[in-house]
């Protein structure tokens, strides 16, 4: 449960911080997740918190796009579609895994 | 422990972070900074557009005087009502550069010889190698001379600091997430405009279209073939041509005589590994009815420019209403006004003129030292400007060009030459500062034909022909540009430039060029071919003249009475290959029957049943391009040189050649023992393109060559990505009205019929509006202009009138301080 809390608080910071905030403002987000709800797997939060997130995102945007860009972007680094969004996802996870993983981390190292 | 495990996850993190958030070179290519990137909310995702896409309703600009109405049409062409020409041309800067920011700042880096500072220097230097080239050339000379042009003048001044403040007011709102794609993969971002990039941009099309030349050429051909040789291969004037304006004895004025001694012909071998200059394909065409010819008795004007037809489309459409000013047309991403158009009155289409306005001039200097060269019995100093290049991922480097009086050096020992001993300057009419921009203004402003004359008059650089027509009933043709009066032969060969004296004397005087309106015939029409009649009193002189369009749409608009829009939108896409038409026969009787094996045959049949017309389901046209393609390089071999550049006579001498001098010494092949005439080599490449088309049908599993699969048109994204560029199935060719080659064709089309009761037009363009690949109007307009139609255009006085027309509309209001 403690888990599940923390995932959605992740991917709801991330949305917010998204809206006004670099890129990397999903570490910012994993990071308070993982800080202020630790759960029992932290870095498990983060990575899927963002890498759902961005899956959801990425998804969206294609499903009501008007243009086969993001066929044409994987064609460019010799991918296919489905590994763009596994690139996508990917990277936003790593990213937001260990961030919420530090911020778990740290809450115990301070205790 | 505790802390160690923190301090490793957090390290890992910035570490991420940080490769995630630059870009690196990876095997000689740069992948973008990937967690930017791909980031959904920010990255290339945003550049997906979605369905029904609209803009915002309103928007707060700096720098306008009062409120602007944009109202976009359903082909998201956009139709600007402002209260005043300020207010105009910031609000065509700042649409424009909605929709193509990034293709108007890659083609002014390009202009600039800057692409190495975003691309890198290329694969074995290529791109390189080519910013260099432009510096060379004198490109930044001559756009900063348009600009001290653009400054004197208080209307034009106005119109390119309006538009460059519009662009910057646009670049101003622009954030990662906004930025166009090809930033994002290149990862950089657009720096500020300013009015020397609209210089730039406008001198890039006179370099596409004005710097052809072949003096270096013709001076090593008269070395290696002698002067009798050199006017049988590349004769001043072919007599196929059906001149743009012919008025013979009818040159009512006093020409400028300069002084009649003949220029000194030189003895030379040049070795110069020359870039490539204007491409010879890239011609036009436009033409202009009279009423008394048309269904409706209003005067037809079409105009088609040919170009490499590349993405971003080259043109944007767009519409500009403001008191004393309702135009519509054609504008190039980068500068002001519609270049080619209509308004409520006139309008106008404009095809390169072919005339020699490139010099080469030989230089002495002192020493080596270069500081000094001969001019007039002087040791002259020399100007040495050092070029900048911050070439990506590289060090800076630094490339002297050396400038005299006749303009830059750009061969030298440094550069594409052999021979430091010989060096030659560049004299080219594109480094001199003219107004064009003046001229577009007025023209977009026009109410009559004397209107026109007066813009006109303003014109410099890149020569064009002007055709125009009026509501009034007028249709005209006018062969402007800034001409040097040539002595013979003048301008044919390299120049000793110890003489200043070898220089341009004189311009023709613009009421001296060669123009006419309303003649007997009722219609004007140029397509790239010579300028006038033979008893046009001064010297003319080109890389070449077009043979075989002008005569074809001549024929047909001679023989057609009655015509309507849809007879001209007919002739846009005639696929008559005349060239074929003249060749074939001889060709086809110049085999020898009995050698042919039975694909020959197979392919003789269908040459023999061939209607000469290049339309995409043809098979015949395959089978003649694919001879052709065999033919010119095996008869012109001798012009194959390692390290000197040779011109290869055209197509129409050629064909002149093989019928009336058959045993002419350039048919025999160099590389082999026996003595050929035409006839063997016709022979020869009719099996070598029968070869070609069996490999062809081969490798792409098919048993019929249909021309438009085997032409394969494709439209390349300027940075060269395939994902972003299109292969298009279309007839036509090179040397066609219909004139799409492989890579060349009409880029603009227009049709006007100028009715008393209101101005029509249709037009349409490869590509579309938009320049980002994630948009439906990337390419909305292709299959149109793919199926040789066209749109009606939506031509309006008011915003009101566009209600049930239009996509979305945009009001652009004033900062209120």
């Amino acid at each position: 449960m403690k888990f599940f809390i923390q995932l959605v608080a992740i991917i709801f910071i991330a949305f917010i911080l998204e809206l006004f905030l670099p890129w990397w403002c999903i570490a910012m987000a994993s990071f308070a997740g993982g800080y202020a709800l630790k759960s029992r797997f932290n870095f498990l939060a983060g990575f899927l918190g963002i890498g759902l997130l961005w899956l959801a995102k990425a998804g969206l945007i294609d499903a009501t796009g008007s243009s086969p860009l993001a066929e044409q972007v994987a064609t460019i680094f010799s991918l296919n579609k489905t590994l763009l969004y596994l690139a996508t996802v990917l990277i936003g996870g790593l990213v937001g895994g260990f961030a919420s993983m530090s911020g778990a981390t740290l809450k115990k190292a301070k205790r | 422990m505790k802390n160690i495990r923190f301090f490793a996850s957090f390290f890992i993190t910035l570490i991420l972070i940080y490769l995630l958030n630059n870009s690196w070179p990876i095997g000689g290519n740069r992948i973008p900074p990937l967690g930017k990137f791909l980031d959904p909310f920010h990255g290339f995702w945003q550049n997906i557009e979605p369905k029904n896409y609209t803009g915002p309703e309103a928007l707060t600009i700096q720098g306008l005087n009062n409120p602007v109405t944009i109202v976009y049409d359903s082909l998201l062409i956009p139709h600007i009502f402002a209260d005043n020409d300020e207010d105009l041309y910031l609000a065509q800067g700042y649409v424009t550069a909605t929709h193509r920011l990034w293709q108007m700042e890659f083609q002014t880096h390009a202009a600039a010889g800057r692409l190495s500072e975003v691309l890198g220097e290329g694969p074995n230097g290529a791109i390189l190698d080519l910013d260099r080239g432009q510096r060379r050339a004198g490109l930044g000379y001559a756009a900063n001379h348009a600009v001290e042009a653009m400054i004197r003048d208080s209307t034009i001044r106005m119109v390119a600091e309006k538009y460059t403040e519009g662009i910057n007011a646009y670049i101003a709102t622009l954030h990662y997430k906004n930025l166009p794609i090809e930033y994002k993969l290149l990862d950089y971002s657009p720096e500020n405009w300013s009015t020397l990039k609209c210089a730039y941009l406008l001198k890039r099309m006179a370099f596409t279209l004005n710097s052809g030349d072949k003096d270096i050429e013709m001076t090593n051909a008269l070395k290696l073939f002698g002067k009798e040789t050199l006017d049988l291969l590349y004769p001043d004037r072919e007599p196929a041509t059906d001149p743009i304006v012919d008025n013979a004895g009818n040159w009512k004025f006093n020409p400028i005589n300069l002084d009649s001694v003949p220029l000194a012909l030189p003895d030379e071998l040049i070795k110069i590994n020359k870039l490539p200059g204007a491409d010879p394909t890239t011609g036009s065409n436009n033409w202009a009815v009279s009423g008394s010819k048309t269904a409706t008795g209003s005067p037809i004007l079409c105009g088609d420019p040919h170009l490499n037809l590349s993405l971003p489309s080259i043109w944007f459409a767009i519409q500009l209403t403001a008191p004393g000013v309702n135009v519509m047309g054609a504008s190039l991403p980068g500068s002001p006004a519609i270049i080619i158009g209509f308004n409520d009155s006139v309008a106008w289409s404009v095809t390169n003129a072919q005339r020699d306005l490139i010099d080469w001039f030989k230089i002495t200097y002192q020493d080596s030292g270069k500081n000094k060269y001969r001019l007039d019995d002087q040791w002259v100093d020399t100007k040495k400007v050092v070029e900048e290049f911050k070439i990506r991922g590289k060090e800076t480097l630094y490339d002297t060009v050396i400038y005299t009086h006749w303009g830059p050096v750009p061969y030298d020992e440094n550069y594409h030459a052999e021979n430091e001993l010989k060096s030659y300057a560049f004299r080219w009419i594109t480094h001199d500062g003219t107004e064009e921009l003046k001229t577009f203004f007025q023209l977009n402003r026009a109410k009559n034909h004397s209107d026109y004359m007066k813009a006109v008059d303003y014109y410099g650089a890149p020569a064009q022909n002007f055709a125009f027509a009026s509501v009034s009933g007028d249709i005209a043709m006018r062969i402007q540009g800034k001409y040097p009066v040539r002595r013979k032969e003048e301008g044919k060969f390299v120049l000793d430039g110890s003489r200043s004296s070898n220089g341009w004397q004189a311009f023709i005087p613009n009421e001296q060029n060669i123009m006419y309106k309303n003649p007997e015939r009722g219609f004007v029409s140029s397509a790239n071919q010579y300028p006038a009649d033979s008893t046009y009193p001064y010297y003319i002189t080109a890389t070449s003249y077009e043979a075989y369009r002008n005569r074809r749409i001549n024929q047909v608009l001679r023989e057609t009475n009655n015509i309507t829009v849809q007879d001209m939108i007919k002739l846009q896409g005639d696929n008559y290959n005349l060239k074929a038409a003249e060749s074939l026969p001889m060709f086809i009787a110049m085999l020898n029957p009995a050698t042919l094996n039975e694909e020959e045959k197979k392919a003789l049949d269908i040459l023999k049943s061939w209607d000469y017309f290049n339309h995409a389901g043809s098979e015949g046209a395959s089978y003649y391009e694919a001879w052709w393609d065999n033919l010119m390089p095996l008869i012109w071999d001798e012009m194959q040189h390692d390290k000197i550049v040779l011109q290869t006579p055209t197509t129409y001498n050629t064909i002149k050649l093989m019928k009336e001098q058959p045993d002419l010494s350039f048919f025999d092949v160099q590389a082999t023992d026996e003595k050929e005439t035409a006839r063997e080599v016709v022979q020869q490449s009719f099996s070598k393109g029968v070869q070609d088309i069996l490999k062809w049908k081969a490798d792409h599993q098919s048993n019929s060559p249909l021309w438009a699969d085997y032409k394969d048109s494709y439209m390349g994204h300027l940075l060269r990505l395939q994902p972003f560029s299109i292969h298009v199935k279309h007839g036509g060719n090179h040397d066609i009205v219909n004139a799409h080659s492989r890579t060349h064709g009409p880029s603009w089309r227009m049709v006007a019929s100028l009715e008393k009761t209101g101005v029509k037009t249709w037009a349409v363009y490869p590509g579309g509006q938009s320049g980002n690949p994630g948009s439906y109007y990337y390419n909305n307009l292709l299959d149109q202009w793919t199926a040789d139609q066209l749109y009606p255009m939506v031509f309006v006085n008011t915003p009101d009138e566009m209600k049930t027309k239009s996509l979305y509309s945009t009001t652009f209001n004033p900062n209120s301080k």
